[in-house]
């Protein structure tokens, strides 16, 4: 009798209860952590069918690796070739496409550099980005370029500033004023290398820093652990002051910007791979580097490389798995999950438009950019949205467990549950989340790593061995993986 | 004890009042005459009141119960009489027949109230101070009610939230009243289930208030809806009022048939007829045709594209027996390509240039709108044009939006176009503005095709003299990476609504 009873009236409830979800197709994508723990496990690899002699081999085909192939053909040297882990080449700058638009994998945007970048100018002078000195406003991201979620609705910008109090506003003009102090020591610089010395900031995270400076505002702190977390994917708690600082203090902007396309970075890594696609060898794990005599024997796949000279551009750390003399891997990587979601129709939503990077305060998510932003139609009915979550609370190696323990029904329900606070009814727009998961996804600027000996050793690696990710400056962003990357070139040049 | 009551007394008063006014405000708003709706409403709102009065005296029994109902229903009905009059316009013919059924029903139940909470309160107070406090009271929330409206409530909360607040009030001395009466009152839980029923039904009310005002206001036309449709793009609605169509796109006037010949005359003529071995035309926007209507004047035109985003807007416009008769049947002429795609999209994969282009757009009341406006689309638009052509560009008021017209000016110049505005007054929009801008310089023509209504040769050079209140004013160009325009437009037409 009760339960006929509590059927009755579930079934009620059920009537009332709103539309039933509509299904969700897409999967895990693209997974690097398969290949990558053979190597960390010395798995046994088949021996060489072949091997070939050659001068020069490059190892990993992200940014930093495109961006010594890119220096080799300018300066007219061809006798070398790319060797790509994954089936396609771009590493961070990895992208995707679907019926309605590319999309980016990961790294989406490039600050527009100032006028001391000079090999970031060079290269976007080469894809006629800029051009006698003027930027193509088609390649700047148009208005409105930045929102955020608060109170209920979306505000324009992301500085967390509505309902703000007058201490609010005022540790946001301080701290703006400390930044700018900052920037005029010089010492903030893209590349880092150029300004960077021993700091005592280093020895702080910048939390410390934060109550040293007696900043105590919640939205402040909010608003410089996004940075944290959207940069070097870790909280304040666990950043460096230096690196915190630097996020603030090294860029000069002399355009709105940042510079951007549907597919992120991808389109750089597109547009180089269309000059340099000759050289890349995607699908192609490098599993052993050994010496013989002079040179280096580079085994990947049933091919051995005999080359005067290596450029390392794979993430530093795996160069311990695969190199007898590489230096131990102690440098610490933040881990993401990316995801690209299909939407066959726009959400609703309260408050100011659709922007290209759309933040939810106090989420533990990074918000979400959308891939059509850049388009010059006016209606837009479809689209794609890539979600970016770096898990920066706790742990790394914690969170790359969970990473690789949890099923993606469980990382879609998480994101869904994420959005639908701004967005109620999402689940009724999405068709399709493919999830990208990054276990070690950018190198971490924790305390100390400025000084560090580890990132020392790997930039002053010399002989024929050269590292070059971005991981050799503590952070991964693209001015640094491309300045790795020439700067590893130019030294083979010298060797060569 | 007594001043709490009394204080219930002028929260009351106050309520009754709001939704009195309420219901004058809307009426005059929507049905214009002022006098005659505030008369009209007041007159049946106190003899209403007189009605309940006298119908008072049939309630013998349960008096608190009674009085209870009374104020959660006038707090039902006056709390939802304002978005109830604006759905009511919007959606529906009869709007005349719910404003007075409103205004009626809430005079009987507030008739009700007083002569109920006097007998309530008889044993309680002398009937000589009864009397006087309670009707002291009872011109005291008048009072404040009446000052609240204009100066706090219709300016921060709007007329739709405010009779929610006030319905919110009424539920709240219901609920309240179970409390205070408790001595009196019998089932006290239902009646307060019934007032926690009430307030939760206005506050989602005021929860969803500016939903129900944008359903409302997106239905707001004053004529006769002849055609409405939604298509994957806008709202295309036709309303008639004697001789006069208008055409509204997402509640936006398009035109009204009695004034566009302006508008289109003084779009195409200045430029087209500066140009006359034009032979390409390119109408960008425009899909009811009547710009093409205008070009197809010039014999000597031989072909006309005519982008626009809506297959059924050019279809509407196409087949309507009165609209093709407005643009003269201009979209099925042989001369003429229709094409259905975003503007700026197809100008950059097309690579035809034009002797003559008409960029008619929307305006820029939001970003994707705006990016039509941005230098990037004017760099392209100028490589598009023939070394002697022309385009004239739609650029909103130079009188209502001033820095906005002079900011489309400066981003046509940052193009690297040369720019001549000029502006006519169209009495459905007031004084327009268009920019023609081209390569070479440009001079007005001296002979216009025959048969315009508006516009004489000898009209077309004073349209490029600017009165004092419209001389340029200072603005940043609008790029696609800094859309300044928005910013402006929305501004300046804020300044105009206050």
């Amino acid at each position: 009798m009760t339960s006929t009873r509590r059927q009755f009236l579930s079934a009620a409830l059920i009537g009332l209860a709103r539309k039933t979800d509509r299904p969700v197709a897409g999967g895990f994508v693209d997974d690097g952590h398969q290949m990558g723990h053979k190597l960390r496990d010395r798995a046994p690899f088949a021996p060489a069918k072949q091997a070939i002699r050659i001068p020069l081999v490059i190892v990993g085909g992200g940014i930093a690796g495109l961006s010594a192939a890119w220096r080799f053909d300018k300066r007219g040297f061809r006798d070398f070739v790319l060797l790509e882990m994954q089936e396609r080449a771009g590493g961070n700058a990895r992208w995707g496409e679907n019926e309605v638009s590319p999309y980016p994998w990961a790294a989406h945007y490039v600050p527009v550099p100032g006028k001391k970048a000079a090999l970031v100018r060079e290269l976007f002078e080469d894809l006629g980005v800029l051009r006698a000195g003027v930027w193509d406003e088609r390649h700047l991201c148009f208005s409105p370029q930045e929102r955020l979620y608060l109170h209920g609705r979306w505000q324009e910008g992301i500085e967390p500033l509505t309902e703000a109090t007058a201490q609010d506003r005022e540790e946001f003009r301080r701290f703006a004023a400390r930044a700018h102090e900052f920037r005029a020591t010089g010492q903030f610089t893209i590349p880092m290398e150029m300004g960077a010395t021993p700091s005592p900031l280093d020895n702080l995270s910048m939390d410390d820093w934060l109550q040293q400076e007696r900043f105590n505002s919640p939205s402040l702190h909010w608003y410089i652990n996004y940075a944290c977390r959207d940069d070097y994917g870790a909280l304040a708690h666990d950043t460096s002051a230096w690196a915190g600082i630097h996020y603030f203090a090294s860029r000069e902007p002399e355009e709105k910007g940042p510079l951007t396309w549907p597919e992120g970075n991808g389109w750089i890594t597109r547009r180089l791979l269309e000059k340099l696609g000759s050289y890349v060898r995607t699908g192609c794990m490098v599993h052993r580097i050994t010496r013989e005599g002079r040179k280096l024997r580079v085994s990947a796949g049933d091919i051995d490389y005999i080359a005067d000279c290596v450029i390392f551009a794979a993430p530093s750390f795996l160069a311990s798995h695969v190199c007898e003399d590489a230096p131990p891997a102690r440098l610490v990587y933040s881990p993401w999950l990316t995801a690209n979601l299909a939407l066959d129709r726009l959400p609703a939503e309260h408050g100011f438009e659709t922007a290209w990077d759309n933040v939810i305060y106090d989420s533990p998510a990074l918000g979400y950019v959308v891939a059509t932003h850049q388009s010059l139609r006016t209606h837009i009915d479809r689209t794609v949205w890539t979600f970016y979550w770096s898990l920066a609370e706790g742990s790394p190696s914690e969170n790359r467990a969970l990473l690789l323990a949890k099923d993606w029904n469980y990382w879609k329900e998480a994101i869904l549950t994420d959005l639908e606070r701004a967005h109620p009814d999402i689940r009724q727009c999405v068709s399709r989340i493919d999830i990208l998961r990054l276990g070690h996804a950018m190198a971490r600027p924790v305390p100390g790593f400025l000084g560090s000996e580890q990132r020392r050793r790997l930039t002053e690696s010399s002989g024929n061995l050269l590292f070059a990710n971005s991981d050799l400056s503590g952070f991964s962003i693209f001015e640094e993986a491309q300045y790795r990357g020439v700067k590893a070139a130019e030294r083979a040049l010298e060797r060569l | 004890m007594t001043v709490v009551l009394f204080i219930s007394v002028a929260l009351i008063a106050a309520c009754g009042l709001i939704y009195e006014l309420v219901a004058g405000t809307l009426a005059s708003y929507l049905l214009g005459d002022s006098v005659f709706q505030f008369s009209t409403v007041i007159g049946s709102y106190l003899f209403a009141m007189g009605v309940g009065s006298y119908f008072s005296r049939f309630i013998t029994r349960g008096l608190v119960a009674r009085f209870v109902s009374i104020e959660l229903l006038v707090g039902l009905v006056g709390g939802f009489s304002s978005a109830a009059l604006f759905l009511a316009f919007a959606y529906t013919q009869g709007f005349r027949l719910v404003l007075y059924a409103i205004v009626i029903a809430i005079g009987i139940f507030v008739g009700l109230e007083i002569p109920l909470l006097m007998r309530i309160l008889k044993n309680r107070l002398e009937f000589r101070e009864l009397v006087a406090h309670v009707l002291t009271f009872d011109y005291l929330g008048a009072l404040g009610a009446s000052l609240l409206f204009p100066i706090l409530l219709v300016p921060k909360l709007g007329m739709v939230r405010s009779a929610l607040l006030f319905g919110i009030i009424n539920a709240g001395v219901a609920l309240w009243s179970t409390y205070l009466f408790r001595d009196q009152l019998g089932a006290r839980g239902i009646l307060r289930i019934s007032c926690a029923a009430v307030l939760v039904m206005l506050g989602a009310g005021m929860a969803g208030a500016e939903r129900i005002t944008q359903a409302a206001d997106a239905n707001l036309y004053a004529d006769e809806v002849i055609f409405a449709r939604d298509t994957r793009y806008q709202r295309i609605v036709l309303t008639k009022w004697k001789d006069d169509v208008r055409l509204f796109l997402s509640s936006h006037l398009q035109f009204s048939s009695r004034d566009e010949y302006r508008y289109h005359e003084a779009l195409v003529h200045p430029g087209l007829a500066a140009l006359p071995g034009a032979r390409r035309v390119l109408v960008l926007g425009g899909g009811d045709g009547l710009a093409v209507r205008e070009i197809l004047k010039y014999p000597d035109v031989q072909s006309i594209t005519l982008v626009d985003l809506d297959p059924e807007m050019t279809g509407l416009f196409s087949t309507h027996p009165y609209l093709a008769t407005l643009n003269a049947h201009s979209l099925i002429n042989a001369r003429v390509h229709v094409i259905n795609a975003d503007a700026f999209s197809w100008l950059d994969q097309n690579t035809d240039s034009f002797d003559f282009v008409v960029v008619d757009f929307p305006d820029p009341t939001n970003y994707s709108l705006g990016k039509l406006y941005t230098t990037a689309f004017y760099r392209l638009l100028g490589r598009h044009l023939s070394m002697q052509g022309l385009a004239v560009v739609q650029s909103t008021s130079p009188l209502f939006a001033r820095q906005s017209y002079w900011c489309i000016v400066e981003t046509l110049k940052q193009a690297g176009l040369k720019t001549y505005p000029y502006h006519v007054y169209v009495p459905s929009f007031g004084e327009w503005g268009f920019v023609l801008a081209g390569l070479n310089p440009y001079e007005p023509p001296l002979r216009l095709p025959a048969g315009l209504r508006y516009l004489a040769a000898a009209e077309v050079p004073p349209l490029f003299q600017f009165p004092n209140d419209m001389l340029p004013v200072d603005a940043e160009p609008n790029r696609l990476n800094d859309q300044v325009l928005v910013r402006y437009y929305e501004r300046d037409w804020r300044e105009i609504a206050h």
